[in-house]
């Protein structure tokens, strides 16, 4: 059995879900920061 | 102990150290996947499936280890009612979750090839699926008793959701040593402290891939941490502001 | 006693004692959560004909024998304490060969033989490169006599 499309779906699968938490996490915390610092300015 | 007790001084610190620990991890584990992909040699039975290792294992490593450092969380808000205690354990359950999936998905991938089978009974991965089920359990608990007790404010967690953290840390050790107590599909450890059953050549990528994404995982629970406390921040604002 | 320390010492109490009653539940569930049997333990319990079970073991060497129609097979399974007799039809993974760790369900004939309906490769914890066919574990550790995972 070729091994390869094995190898390549669970490299794809673990660099896709590390992105896309890393994205998620930094853009729910610039929100959040922003939020806290534009109700501070008022 | 309280050095850090202060959410201003914690956030002194986590503000530089988060794009470095992730940045920094992001290049390890890159390196490391690359010469897992092509610098390494195949395994003598397996062949080139070999070089799943070296995603496996760190997910395999952040999912029981993440619970350790949550269960520890939880343990530092029970006893001392530490400030960062509750949103530490809170910020690390959605990247372990992450990282347990992965865990029990690339380890399915590996199975195919290999053992000729995507999904076994047997004792490690039933182990490691409760992990995951652990995890969604937390997140649920910890999001459902928002704002019941003094705990949960603050961006915390309820004494409840960390009486779960701790009870569930009984299931890591448990994970560990599912394939030594038990007749398993899957192999016994490799790496114990007599030493490595992987030859050098192919194990010194997951050194780099192992760091890279603890590294990563560090960065991700900052990053975390610092979105729960602006939230909270926000949220005590909007309160004051209601109450005038 | 202040309250912070009666807090500690109620959570170590409380997670030794959780960490006891685990271990004991674990040790209780035993040999029931044991993916498949070996071939000792086959010999020890006596297995009756017909009953649906896993067993696991080393393929022997030199024991694979093909039949005539190209997917039937035949060998032989051992652990160090027993050997049992394998009749197969189907493909086999690649990891399937003699001298490595294999799972089969199915159940034993009449005739002692046990015949497997599935058959799974089980590797061990040792990766090496191809030609390196020594021990590469840097402790006591004996790798070959601990494929199968007890």
């Amino acid at each position: 059995m070729n091994a390869w499309p094995f190898i390549a779906a669970a490299y794809g699968l673990t660099g896709a879900a590390t992105a896309a938490l890393v994205g998620w996490c930094w853009s729910a915390m610039r929100r959040a920061e922003r939020a806290a610092e534009a109700l501070r300015r008022r | 102990m309280h050095a850090l007790a202060n959410p201003a001084r914690f956030l002194k610190i986590a503000r530089p150290l988060t794009p470095i620990l992730t940045l920094g991890g992001a290049g390890l584990a890159t390196v490391g996947a690359w010469a897992g992909l092509t610098q390494t040699p195949a395994d003598y039975l397996q062949g080139d499936s070999v070089r799943i290792l070296y995603v496996h294992v760190p997910a395999a490593w952040l999912g029981m280890g993440g619970w350790m450092g949550l269960a520890i969380a939880c343990l530092t808000q029970i006893v001392w009612r530490h400030p960062l205690a509750g949103i530490a354990a809170r910020a690390i359950a959605v990247p372990g979750m992450v990282f347990a999936g992965l865990c029990l998905a690339t380890g399915s991938i590996w199975g195919r090839p290999t053992w000729g089978t995507w999904w076994e009974w047997d004792g490690r991965m039933t182990s490691m699926l409760v992990l995951f089920f652990l995890y969604a359990g937390f997140i649920a608990l910890a999001r459902a008793s928002d704002g019941q007790d003094g705990a949960a404010e603050g961006g915390g967690i309820s004494r409840v959701t960390a009486i779960f953290g701790l009870v569930g840390a009984v299931n890591v050790p448990i994970i560990n040593r599912s394939v030594v107590w038990w007749n398993s599909l899957h192999q016994g450890p490799s790496i114990t402290l007599r030493g490595s059953s992987i030859a050098p050549e192919i194990l010194w990528p997951l050194a780099l891939t192992a760091l890279g994404f603890t590294l990563l995982f560090a960065g991700i629970v900052l990053m975390r941490m610092r979105a729960i406390l602006a939230g909270a921040k926000v949220e005590a604002r909007m309160r004051r502001m209601a109450a005038a | 006693m202040k309250a912070k320390h009666q807090r500690l010492v109620l959570a170590l109490v409380a997670v030794g004692a959780m960490s006891g009653s685990a271990l004991l539940a674990m040790s209780a569930l035993g040999d029931r959560a044991a993916y498949f049997q070996a071939p000792s333990d086959v010999a020890r319990t006596g297995i009756e004909p017909g009953r649906a079970i896993r067993l696991g073991g080393m393929v022997d060497r030199g024991s694979i024998s093909r039949g005539g129609d190209g997917v039937s097979i035949r060998f032989t399974v051992s652990d160090g304490g027993g050997r049992v007799p394998v009749r197969f039809t189907g493909i086999t993974p690649d990891l399937f060969r003699e001298g490595s760790g294999m799972v089969a369900e199915g159940r034993f004939g009449s005739d002692g033989v046990f015949v497997a309906d599935t058959i799974l490769a089980k590797h061990d914890e040792r990766y090496m490169p191809p030609g390196m066919n020594t021990d590469v574990t840097s402790g006591s550790a004996s790798p070959g006599t601990t494929t199968v995972a007890r």
